[in-house]
């Protein structure tokens, strides 16, 4: 290892574990001792990566506070070094830390608002597609529905979260008293998408839930009416199929459709 | 193909393939750093600001609205992009995945340069997110100039780099910064972005007289120049870059214009970003000294 390549592993030693063998190697100045000059880099590392976490994670802080957010933030910091050059995907992996890191996993809660925050700054900056209209549909022979196949715009994502994070994240954004945390007896089956440029949620039902997740595996339009007639009246089914069907597509959650002749 | 080493004398060395620029990047004017918080009222009001600089990165993204504003914001206004994770010092191989991405985003910006700073960012994989500090070693010299010209090759085209605040030294360095950075230029063909408030910040950190490091860079190498604010912690400076430009560093700004000449400048400002009026007040002071101290640009004939 050459002189420039080992200076540069003692300074960053000294910055991420607080190891002081590079303070043989560097100067007091002509005001201050060296150990308070190197700290200028040791603070400045932890800080920049929680200020940029509260950026990300503006309603999981406010949740928080600003000082169980802080000492969440350092630890999520010492436990995940940044190995992207892009600060934006630093916090990627916090919902798994929150999920697995006492005291954090001891409030579910916690992990599931920063898997809907991440989820939520994932569409606002997801690729850009066409958003289908209605008029796309409008000319559709009646017999070529059975075969559509419906293509999400990329932005959309879908996210089961086991607590009533949806609804904490909702009385933040409108800085009310959030709701005591729970864990649901059923999952929540999120849909997250951008609308234009607007990062947009809602719940969906169990049998919405499974329709967007066949469709979105490619599943034609007939087939998908077949399996909503097992989850409820068998004659409603096609109906309920284009009623959800319209709803994505007013929403702009689809970008194309192929298949129907 | 070493493009850099034959740059600015032959623009034949270029790839067929690769639209070179001009020998030496335009004189753009009195700019801006674009931030988020003003999209709205620079995209409805078309303030009179030259030209802007974007943080690459910020851009670096799949698509959504920040892409979007910045495709309108180049049919409107000059742009430069100005990256913080380059790392273009470091020892660790370059990351071929984030150049990947900014060749990408300039082929969208058709920035006017491409800059970034004589620093490092992180080595074994791991990213610091914060401008570290080099020995001005001559090992350090001979890797810089290597990874510089390597990185001219693969984006097809100069770049720009820019001193660094520091707040530390290190007892091999056997060179003073404004030589280190000098010779770099010469050797690499890269062109400088003179920080003033960075130099301000490194002299006094280090107590040297900033017109000395201001002296000792070439004047024909200086391209850009960033004016911005700092934090003075009274035994040191931090390059806070979050509070309007102090009254030495636009004296020094006056000595870096006499020096250089028209060089294109603009406000940086990163935190506690103010309404854009208040920088608009910046800005305008920057042309306001340059017309002041320089003669005027006589347009070229012929």
């Amino acid at each position: 290892m050459s002189d420039f390549a080992r200076q540069q592993s003692d300074f960053q030693r000294g910055i991420l574990g607080g190891d002081n063998a590079v303070l043989a190697e560097i100067l007091d100045s002509p005001r201050e001792k060296r150990e308070t000059l190197f700290g200028v880099y040791r603070h400045a590392y932890g800080s920049r990566l929680v200020e940029a976490m509260r950026n990300d994670h503006k309603l999981l802080h406010a949740y928080l506070g600003d000082e169980t957010f802080d000492e969440m933030g350092h630890a999520y910091v010492a436990a995940h070094p940044s190995q992207h050059p892009n600060l934006r995907w630093f916090s990627k992996a916090l919902p798994d830390f929150l999920r697995a890191n006492e005291p954090y996993s001891d409030d579910p809660v916690l992990s599931d608002l920063a898997a809907l925050e991440n989820a939520l700054n994932d569409a606002f900056d997801a690729e850009d597609a066409p958003v289908l209209a209605l008029a796309d549909l409008a000319g559709l022979a009646p017999e070529a529905w059975a075969d559509l196949k419906f293509r999400p715009h990329p932005s959309a994502h879908r996210l089961d979260i086991a607590t009533n994070a949806s609804a904490v994240w909702l009385a933040l954004k409108g800085e009310e008293t959030p709701p005591d945390a729970v864990v649901r007896e059923e999952p929540c089956r999120l849909l997250i998408w951008r609308q234009d440029v607007t990062p947009m949620f809602r719940e969906l039902g169990p049998e919405e839930a499974m329709m967007w997740d066949e469709a979105t595996n490619g599943i034609p339009f007939g087939v998908l009416c077949a399996m909503l007639a097992t989850y409820d009246d068998p004659d409603g089914a096609a109906a309920r199929g284009a009623g959800y069907l319209h709803g994505w597509v007013t929403a702009g959650l689809l970008t194309s459709v192929s298949g129907g002749k | 193909m070493n493009v850099a080493g034959k740059w600015p004398n032959s623009a034949a060395a270029a790839p067929a393939d690769i639209a070179m620029p001009p020998a030496k990047p335009p004189f753009l004017g009195f700019g801006l750093g674009l931030r988020a918080q003003h999209y709205d009222e620079i995209l409805t009001a078309n303030p009179p600001i030259d030209w802007f600089e974007v943080i690459s990165e910020n851009y670096m993204l799949p698509g959504g609205q920040p892409l979007r504003v910045l495709d309108r914001i180049c049919e409107r206004y000059p742009v430069v992009m100005h990256g913080v994770s380059l790392s273009i010092a470091s020892t660790a191989p370059p990351n071929f995945e984030y150049l990947q991405g900014l060749r990408d985003l300039a082929k969208r910006v058709q920035p006017k340069w491409v800059s970034d700073h004589l620093c490092w960012t992180g080595v074994h994989g791991k990213n610091l997110h914060d401008l570290l500090p080099i020995p001005y070693t001559n090992e350090a010299l001979d890797h810089v100039v290597n990874r510089v010209q390597l990185v001219q090759d693969y984006l097809g085209r100069a770049i720009v780099l820019e001193n660094v605040s520091t707040y530390v030294q290190f007892n091999n360095s056997e060179m003073t910064e404004w030589e280190f950075l000098s010779e770099l230029s010469r050797r690499s063909g890269c062109w400088l972005l003179f920080d003033v408030n960075n130099v301000y910040v490194s002299a006094f950190n280090h107590g040297y007289d900033p017109h000395t490091f201001l002296n000792g860079i070439p004047a024909d190498r200086v391209v850009q120049f960033h004016m911005a604010g700092h934090s003075h912690m009274g035994t040191h400076i931090i390059d806070t870059h979050d509070h309007p430009v102090c009254e030495d560093v636009w004296d020094l700004y006056v000595a870096a214009l006499r020096r250089f000449g028209h060089v294109s400048t603009m406000i940086e400002r990163d935190d506690n970003i103010p309404p854009l009026d208040e920088l608009m007040v910046e800005v305008n002071r920057t042309r306001k000294i340059a017309a002041e101290v320089l003669p005027p640009l006589t347009r070229k004939t012929g």
